[in-house]
């Protein structure tokens, strides 16, 4: 089968594109491989937007390339960059690009991503409102938050958070509204939620939880937000997190299958769509997660699984299933981890001290199906997590009061717990 | 000529955990895996955080962090998100003393 394959074109230029082309090259492919991608830049690392970039003087901004500046010559890589592919035609096997260009394919994978999800009243345009999800959405908000005094951030979920938590380190004001009334409701237990809540309390910003828009004014100088229990905001900006559309109007068109509810483009484990010779990966799929139904998984690590599982299936190649899921998040000066897919039916164990007032908190939340672990959130305690991974992916029972002692390390622990499973 | 330094005793830190060491205002980290001892830099170079809090795998340290791994035996920076690669050091055991050169 991989013989017959001579063209690869990757639509999409981000995480996912640069580990496939870098996976099919790992790989020995030799053929044409064409990369193009609609912004200016080369695959970058999303993670540090909200973070290191966004915080970053100008002059020091860190370099988040995935791959070196000289990977895709050297390797022989297509890269089209600022130009978008209008239209794909799966029978003929070719694709149209923005500046007319036509390009053949034996296999296609779409690496398409997504946009931040706008909310109306709140155009992209206006220079007082902002949104992040690439390189130069987080330089623009870089330089308004470095002249802000008072920042409202629409949303408090990872993204929202990790902004609060940056812009309060620039020194800016911040108030952040949420519609749930709790922050990452939808992937924590109450009990983190609440742990979390005080974290963001203690470094000054202000959480307003259960609270929709009821009017929202974009003045010249700034923006006035009124909430449902009569609060209103001012802010110098404003910066809407809520959340992710993955881009699919082209893999729409060509007739692929999208998810009903999440919207991704449908995929099976080895990243095929439903239409012959077309793969996607990352943040614009949706795969079947036993016991969890269809979902939409945005993260870095879905990116790099997803890339490399669908260059293998390309080539017809095996490779390994994908790792157990994994994210992290650094915000208010904590990493939290979490392994694992959070289920409704989940009760959360906890080892290590959970208390707000620690200035450097070490726990980790586990959450078991009866004896089970399922999911677990580790607070700066990614080495201990780490530890856990076999635990979780063997699905091993476990015992509370053991995973709770910490005069036992949680390497010892959990090589104990697998010794005896093997055994 | 080569200057040895002790910096930990034989069984101190036991198999597959590590040690942080500060010598000479350096941040190591000592590590024992398969009945060997290594000793790197213990800071990683994708962003700040100590492998010694990690976890050893296969011959390679991974970051608490963000899961970046290091070849114990050469440093080199095995996957993402860490793209340097770490100092590692000379390691020896004279009887229970463990000596790196510098």
């Amino acid at each position: 089968m991989s013989s017959a394959v001579s063209s690869i074109l990757v639509i999409g230029a981000g995480q996912a594109a640069a580990v496939a082309v870098a996976t099919l090259r790992d790989q020995g492919f030799e053929g044409r491989i064409t990369v193009v991608g609609d912004e200016a830049h080369a695959p970058y690392e999303r993670p540090p937007l909200s973070k290191a970039v966004l915080a970053a003087v100008e002059a020091e901004e860190p370099s988040i390339s995935v791959k070196e500046e000289n990977f895709f010559p050297t390797r022989n890589i297509d890269l089209r960059l600022g130009l978008e592919v209008v239209s794909l035609d799966p029978a003929a096997q070719q694709a149209t690009l923005s500046d007319g260009a036509v390009v053949d394919y034996d296999r296609c994978l779409l690496a398409t991503g997504g946009t931040a999800r706008t909310l109306p009243g709140l155009a992209p345009e206006a220079p007082q409102v902002h949104y992040l999800r690439t390189l130069d959405d987080a330089r623009r908000l870089r330089n308004a938050l470095r002249s802000a005094r008072r920042a409202v951030i629409i949303g408090a979920g990872f993204l929202g958070l990790e902004i609060a938590s940056t812009a309060r380190t620039m020194g800016v004001e911040v108030s952040v509204v949420e519609t749930a009334d709790r922050v990452l409701g939808r992937v924590v237990p109450e009990t983190f939620s609440n742990w979390l809540q005080a974290r963001v309390a203690a470094s000054g910003a202000r959480l307003y939880l259960g609270q929709s828009i009821t009017d929202l004014q974009l003045p010249a100088d700034g923006v006035h937000v009124s909430l449902s229990d009569g609060t209103t905001l001012e802010g110098d900006l404003i910066v809407v997190a809520v959340g992710l559309s993955p881009t699919t109007a082209l893999a729409k068109a060509a007739g692929l299958e999208l998810n009903a509810s999440n919207g991704g483009i449908e995929v099976d484990a080895l990243c095929r769509s439903s239409v012959a010779n077309i793969f996607a990966a990352g943040d614009c799929t949706s795969r079947q997660h036993p016991g969890h139904g269809s979902l939409r998984l945005e993260s870095w690590q879905n990116a790099n699984e997803q890339a490399r599982i669908a260059a293998c299936a390309m080539l017809g190649i095996d490779t390994a299933a994908a790792a157990f899921p994994w994210f992290w998040t650094d915000q208010f000066d904590c990493n939290i981890q979490m392994l694992g897919l959070p289920a409704p039916d989940l009760e959360y164990i906890v080892r290590g001290s959970m208390s707000p007032d620690d200035t450097n908190p070490k726990f980790i939340m586990l959450g078991l199906q009866g004896t089970v672990p399922r999911h677990a959130l580790a607070v700066n305690a990614g080495g201990d997590l780490r530890a856990l991974r076999a635990v979780l992916e063997k699905e091993i029972a476990i015992d509370a009061a053991g995973f709770s002692d910490t005069s036992i390390t949680m390497k010892a622990y959990s090589k104990a717990l697998l010794t005896s499973a093997a055994s | 000529m080569t200057t040895w330094i002790k910096i930990a005793q034989v069984g101190q830190v036991d198999e597959d955990e590590s040690l942080a060491i500060e010598l000479d205002g350096k941040q190591l980290a000592l590590h024992h895996t398969e009945g060997e001892y290594f000793v790197t830099d213990n800071v990683c170079t994708h962003q700040y955080a100590l492998l010694s809090d990690g976890y050893i795998e296969d011959g390679c340290v991974e970051c608490p962090l963000h899961q970046a791994q290091f070849d114990l035996r050469t440093g080199k920076a095995m996957c993402a998100p860490a793209t340097e690669d770490i100092k590692v050091y000379e390691v020896k055991t004279e009887g229970d003393d463990i000596l790196i050169a510098l």
